[in-house]
Protein backbone atom coordinates (compact mmCIF):
# COMPACT_ATOMS: atom_id res chain seq x y z
CA UNK A 1 0.00 0.00 0.00
CA UNK A 2 1.05 3.53 -0.64
CA UNK A 3 -0.52 6.99 -0.11
CA UNK A 4 0.24 10.44 -1.78
CA UNK A 5 0.99 12.62 1.02
CA UNK A 6 -0.24 16.00 0.14
CA UNK A 7 3.39 17.82 1.40
CA UNK A 8 5.60 14.58 0.05
CA UNK A 9 4.05 12.85 -2.44
CA UNK A 10 3.64 9.49 -2.74
CA UNK A 11 4.77 7.16 -0.22
CA UNK A 12 5.48 3.52 1.25
CA UNK A 13 2.93 2.78 3.84
CA UNK A 14 6.03 2.03 6.67
CA UNK A 15 6.61 5.70 6.51
CA UNK A 16 2.94 6.19 8.07
CA UNK A 17 1.42 5.49 11.37
CA UNK A 18 -2.12 4.53 11.69
CA UNK A 19 -4.46 6.80 14.20
CA UNK A 20 -7.68 6.02 13.96
CA UNK A 21 -11.14 6.98 13.10
CA UNK A 22 -11.56 10.39 12.08
CA UNK A 23 -15.26 10.76 12.31
CA UNK A 24 -15.84 10.99 16.24
CA UNK A 25 -16.04 14.74 17.21
CA UNK A 26 -15.28 15.67 21.14
CA UNK A 27 -18.61 16.38 22.95
CA UNK A 28 -18.94 19.96 24.08
CA UNK A 29 -18.24 20.39 27.86
CA UNK A 30 -21.39 19.35 29.62
CA UNK A 31 -22.49 16.08 27.07
CA UNK A 32 -24.17 13.55 28.61
CA UNK A 33 -22.13 10.38 30.06
CA UNK A 34 -23.46 8.26 27.03
CA UNK A 35 -22.27 10.97 24.23
CA UNK A 36 -19.04 10.78 25.62
CA UNK A 37 -18.83 7.16 26.31
CA UNK A 38 -19.86 7.15 22.60
CA UNK A 39 -17.01 9.46 21.66
CA UNK A 40 -14.04 7.27 23.67
CA UNK A 41 -15.28 3.95 23.17
CA UNK A 42 -17.72 3.41 20.35
CA UNK A 43 -16.50 2.41 16.67
CA UNK A 44 -18.36 1.78 13.88
CA UNK A 45 -16.93 -1.02 11.73
CA UNK A 46 -17.91 -0.08 8.12
CA UNK A 47 -17.53 -1.89 5.22
CA UNK A 48 -16.68 0.10 2.74
CA UNK A 49 -15.41 3.74 2.58
CA UNK A 50 -14.27 5.20 5.95
CA UNK A 51 -12.02 8.56 6.59
CA UNK A 52 -9.07 7.99 9.12
CA UNK A 53 -6.10 10.22 10.74
CA UNK A 54 -2.87 9.01 9.65
CA UNK A 55 0.60 10.70 10.69
CA UNK A 56 3.47 10.74 8.09
CA UNK A 57 5.93 10.24 10.97
CA UNK A 58 8.70 8.74 8.75
CA UNK A 59 8.45 11.94 6.05
CA UNK A 60 7.00 15.55 7.29
CA UNK A 61 5.62 14.73 10.53
CA UNK A 62 2.13 15.60 9.46
CA UNK A 63 -1.72 14.49 10.06
CA UNK A 64 -3.32 13.36 7.25
CA UNK A 65 -7.06 12.59 7.38
CA UNK A 66 -7.12 9.74 4.73
CA UNK A 67 -10.60 8.77 2.98
CA UNK A 68 -10.01 4.30 2.85
CA UNK A 69 -12.41 1.80 1.33
CA UNK A 70 -11.99 -1.31 3.67
CA UNK A 71 -13.28 -3.62 1.50
CA UNK A 72 -10.74 -2.98 -1.14
CA UNK A 73 -8.32 -0.66 0.58
CA UNK A 74 -8.50 1.97 -2.34
CA UNK A 75 -7.87 5.52 -0.85
CA UNK A 76 -9.97 8.42 -2.13
CA UNK A 77 -8.62 11.10 -1.07
CA UNK A 78 -5.83 12.50 1.10
CA UNK A 79 -5.86 15.93 2.75
CA UNK A 80 -4.12 17.74 5.67
CA UNK A 81 -5.88 17.01 8.95
CA UNK A 82 -6.99 20.58 11.16
CA UNK A 83 -3.70 22.53 11.60
CA UNK A 84 -0.90 20.41 9.59
CA UNK A 85 0.78 23.17 8.33
CA UNK A 86 0.13 26.76 10.49
CA UNK A 87 -0.14 28.53 7.05
CA UNK A 88 -3.18 26.90 6.30
CA UNK A 89 -5.24 27.77 9.15
CA UNK A 90 -5.76 31.40 9.93
CA UNK A 91 -3.52 32.48 7.28
CA UNK B 1 33.88 26.40 40.32
CA UNK B 2 36.02 23.99 37.57
CA UNK B 3 36.90 25.60 34.64
CA UNK B 4 35.76 23.45 31.52
CA UNK B 5 34.99 23.70 27.96
CA UNK B 6 32.85 21.90 25.50
CA UNK B 7 34.71 19.92 23.20
CA UNK B 8 32.69 19.18 20.08
CA UNK B 9 32.86 16.14 18.83
CA UNK B 10 31.56 14.08 16.18
CA UNK B 11 28.89 11.24 16.88
CA UNK B 12 30.74 9.13 14.12
CA UNK B 13 34.11 9.68 15.72
CA UNK B 14 34.89 5.75 16.19
CA UNK B 15 32.53 4.66 13.20
CA UNK B 16 34.12 6.76 10.82
CA UNK B 17 37.46 5.76 9.62
CA UNK B 18 39.29 7.06 6.81
CA UNK B 19 40.39 5.16 4.08
CA UNK B 20 39.29 2.61 1.47
CA UNK B 21 36.28 0.25 2.11
CA UNK B 22 34.69 -3.39 0.59
CA UNK B 23 35.86 -4.51 -2.86
CA UNK B 24 39.42 -3.48 -3.64
CA UNK B 25 39.59 -4.98 -6.88
CA UNK B 26 37.56 -2.30 -8.47
CA UNK B 27 37.77 1.97 -8.88
CA UNK B 28 35.61 2.92 -5.77
CA UNK B 29 31.92 3.61 -6.86
CA UNK B 30 31.16 5.57 -3.75
CA UNK B 31 32.43 8.46 -1.96
CA UNK B 32 31.07 8.82 1.93
CA UNK B 33 32.11 11.80 3.10
CA UNK B 34 30.74 13.06 6.76
CA UNK B 35 30.87 16.89 6.68
CA UNK B 36 31.56 18.39 9.90
CA UNK B 37 31.32 22.02 11.93
CA UNK B 38 28.00 23.16 10.65
CA UNK B 39 24.86 25.53 12.11
CA UNK B 40 22.13 23.75 11.27
CA UNK B 41 18.61 25.66 12.07
CA UNK B 42 15.10 24.72 12.33
CA UNK B 43 12.78 27.18 11.78
CA UNK B 44 8.87 26.36 11.78
CA UNK B 45 6.09 28.61 11.41
CA UNK B 46 3.75 30.09 14.27
CA UNK B 47 -0.10 28.95 13.43
CA UNK B 48 -1.24 31.45 10.92
CA UNK B 49 1.95 32.89 10.21
CA UNK B 50 3.22 31.39 7.33
CA UNK B 51 2.93 34.19 5.31
CA UNK B 52 4.83 36.32 7.54
CA UNK B 53 7.71 33.78 7.72
CA UNK B 54 8.19 33.69 4.00
CA UNK B 55 8.06 37.17 3.54
CA UNK B 56 10.73 37.43 6.64
CA UNK B 57 12.69 34.53 5.11
CA UNK B 58 13.06 35.92 1.56
CA UNK B 59 14.06 39.62 3.15
CA UNK B 60 16.93 37.42 5.51
CA UNK B 61 18.10 34.99 3.05
CA UNK B 62 17.43 36.96 -0.52
CA UNK B 63 15.61 33.85 -1.98
CA UNK B 64 12.11 32.37 -1.13
CA UNK B 65 12.36 29.56 1.36
CA UNK B 66 11.56 26.32 -0.39
CA UNK B 67 6.86 25.64 0.43
CA UNK B 68 7.63 22.29 -1.70
CA UNK B 69 10.45 19.78 -1.13
CA UNK B 70 13.42 21.35 -2.36
CA UNK B 71 17.09 22.64 -1.28
CA UNK B 72 17.75 25.83 -2.54
CA UNK B 73 21.23 27.76 -1.99
CA UNK B 74 23.08 30.96 -2.07
CA UNK B 75 26.71 31.59 -1.29
CA UNK B 76 26.49 31.52 2.28
CA UNK B 77 23.20 29.06 3.17
CA UNK B 78 21.05 26.14 2.00
CA UNK B 79 17.46 26.15 3.11
CA UNK B 80 16.06 22.60 2.88
CA UNK B 81 12.53 21.71 3.05
CA UNK B 82 11.27 19.72 6.21
CA UNK B 83 7.92 19.82 6.22
CA UNK B 84 4.83 21.81 5.60
CA UNK B 85 5.58 25.57 6.90
CA UNK B 86 8.83 24.74 8.63
CA UNK B 87 12.88 24.07 6.47
CA UNK B 88 16.22 24.15 7.91
CA UNK B 89 19.03 26.84 7.86
CA UNK B 90 22.31 24.84 7.12
CA UNK B 91 25.21 27.46 6.86
CA UNK B 92 28.87 27.54 8.49
CA UNK B 93 30.52 30.70 9.92
CA UNK B 94 27.93 32.06 12.73
CA UNK B 95 26.59 34.54 10.21
CA UNK B 96 23.29 32.94 10.13
CA UNK B 97 23.80 30.94 14.19
CA UNK B 98 20.52 30.89 16.27
CA UNK B 99 20.93 33.77 18.02
CA UNK B 100 20.82 35.98 15.07
CA UNK B 101 17.84 34.25 13.74
CA UNK B 102 16.12 34.15 16.54
CA UNK B 103 15.89 37.90 16.34
CA UNK B 104 15.14 38.15 12.67
CA UNK B 105 12.15 35.25 13.08
CA UNK B 106 11.09 36.63 16.55
CA UNK B 107 7.53 37.09 15.08
CA UNK B 108 6.75 34.42 12.75
CA UNK B 109 8.45 31.52 13.10
CA UNK B 110 9.75 28.85 16.36
CA UNK B 111 13.75 28.18 15.98
CA UNK B 112 15.50 24.75 17.38
CA UNK B 113 19.51 24.78 17.03
CA UNK B 114 20.10 21.47 15.62
CA UNK B 115 23.46 21.95 14.84
CA UNK B 116 25.25 19.26 17.14
CA UNK B 117 22.05 17.26 16.74
CA UNK B 118 22.50 16.04 13.47
CA UNK B 119 24.86 14.53 11.43
CA UNK B 120 25.65 15.48 7.56
CA UNK B 121 26.84 12.52 5.40
CA UNK B 122 27.33 13.40 1.67
CA UNK B 123 27.17 10.44 -0.78
CA UNK B 124 28.36 10.48 -4.20
CA UNK B 125 30.14 8.98 -6.98
CA UNK B 126 29.18 6.41 -9.90
CA UNK B 127 27.29 3.74 -7.60
CA UNK B 128 25.76 6.14 -5.40
CA UNK B 129 22.27 5.65 -6.48
CA UNK B 130 22.63 2.00 -6.65
CA UNK B 131 23.63 1.95 -3.31
CA UNK B 132 20.73 4.36 -1.83
CA UNK B 133 18.66 2.30 -3.94
CA UNK B 134 18.75 -0.47 -2.02
CA UNK B 135 18.03 1.79 1.64
CA UNK B 136 15.35 4.18 0.16
CA UNK B 137 12.14 3.78 -1.60
CA UNK B 138 12.32 7.47 -3.35
CA UNK B 139 13.27 7.12 -7.23
CA UNK B 140 16.21 8.65 -7.29
CA UNK B 141 16.64 8.86 -11.15
CA UNK B 142 17.86 12.50 -12.42
CA UNK B 143 14.59 12.46 -14.11
CA UNK B 144 12.62 12.40 -10.38
CA UNK B 145 15.01 13.73 -8.34
CA UNK B 146 16.86 16.46 -10.35
CA UNK B 147 19.38 18.84 -8.46
CA UNK B 148 17.86 20.61 -5.65
CA UNK B 149 15.10 18.14 -5.34
CA UNK B 150 14.58 17.32 -1.07
CA UNK B 151 12.90 14.53 0.99
CA UNK B 152 11.64 14.14 4.18
CA UNK B 153 11.69 10.63 4.35
CA UNK B 154 13.12 7.09 6.59
CA UNK B 155 16.18 5.08 5.32
CA UNK B 156 16.38 1.74 7.80
CA UNK B 157 13.23 2.93 9.59
CA UNK B 158 15.56 6.31 10.59
CA UNK B 159 14.22 9.70 9.82
CA UNK B 160 16.47 11.32 8.14
CA UNK B 161 16.09 14.55 5.43
CA UNK B 162 17.53 13.86 1.79
CA UNK B 163 18.49 15.96 -0.58
CA UNK B 164 20.16 16.18 -4.05
CA UNK B 165 23.38 19.28 -4.17
CA UNK B 166 25.03 20.44 -6.74
CA UNK B 167 26.72 17.81 -8.66
CA UNK B 168 30.49 17.46 -8.17
CA UNK B 169 33.49 19.26 -10.73
CA UNK B 170 33.47 15.95 -12.25
CA UNK B 171 29.70 15.64 -13.07
CA UNK B 172 28.64 12.66 -10.62
CA UNK B 173 25.19 13.93 -8.56
CA UNK B 174 25.87 14.48 -4.44
CA UNK B 175 22.88 13.04 -2.19
CA UNK B 176 23.31 14.81 1.04
CA UNK B 177 21.76 13.44 4.29
CA UNK B 178 21.13 14.93 7.66
CA UNK B 179 20.39 11.93 10.55
CA UNK B 180 19.55 12.52 14.25
CA UNK B 181 23.06 12.07 15.91
CA UNK B 182 22.06 8.92 18.47
CA UNK B 183 20.76 7.26 15.04
CA UNK B 184 23.93 8.45 13.04
CA UNK B 185 25.92 5.40 13.29
CA UNK B 186 23.20 3.18 12.87
CA UNK B 187 22.84 4.39 9.92
CA UNK B 188 26.46 4.52 8.62
CA UNK B 189 26.70 1.14 9.44
CA UNK B 190 23.66 0.04 7.26
CA UNK B 191 25.31 2.62 5.27
CA UNK B 192 28.64 0.86 4.56
CA UNK B 193 27.33 -2.83 3.96
CA UNK B 194 25.20 -0.80 1.20
CA UNK B 195 28.33 0.49 -0.26
CA UNK B 196 30.75 -2.57 0.45
CA UNK B 197 30.29 -4.17 -2.81
CA UNK B 198 31.10 -1.02 -5.33
CA UNK B 199 33.85 0.16 -3.13
CA UNK B 200 33.89 3.18 -0.81
CA UNK B 201 36.27 5.44 -0.56
CA UNK B 202 35.41 7.12 3.16
CA UNK B 203 36.20 10.71 4.84
CA UNK B 204 35.41 13.43 6.21
CA UNK B 205 35.15 17.10 5.18
CA UNK B 206 34.72 20.63 6.52
CA UNK B 207 33.68 22.13 3.89
CA UNK B 208 30.07 22.71 3.43
CA UNK B 209 29.34 21.77 -1.04
ZN1 LIG C 1 4.47 13.90 4.27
Amino acid sequence: MRIVCPFCGERELGEFTYLGDAKPVRPAAGASEDDVFDYVYLRDNIAGETTEHWYHGGGCRAWLKITRNTLTHEISSVEPAAGAGAAKVGA
Amino acid sequence: MAEFSWASRSPLEHALVVGAYGARDVEPGISLTEIRNFELIQVMARRGKGAELARTAKARFGMAAPNVPKAVSASDVTLIWSGPDQFLVLSKGGKHAIDILSEAFSQSASLSDQSHARVLISVSGAKARAMLAKLSSIDLHPAAFPTGTAAATSIDHTSVNLWRGYDRPDGQAVFNLLVFATFAESLWHTMLDAAAEHGAEIGYSEELG
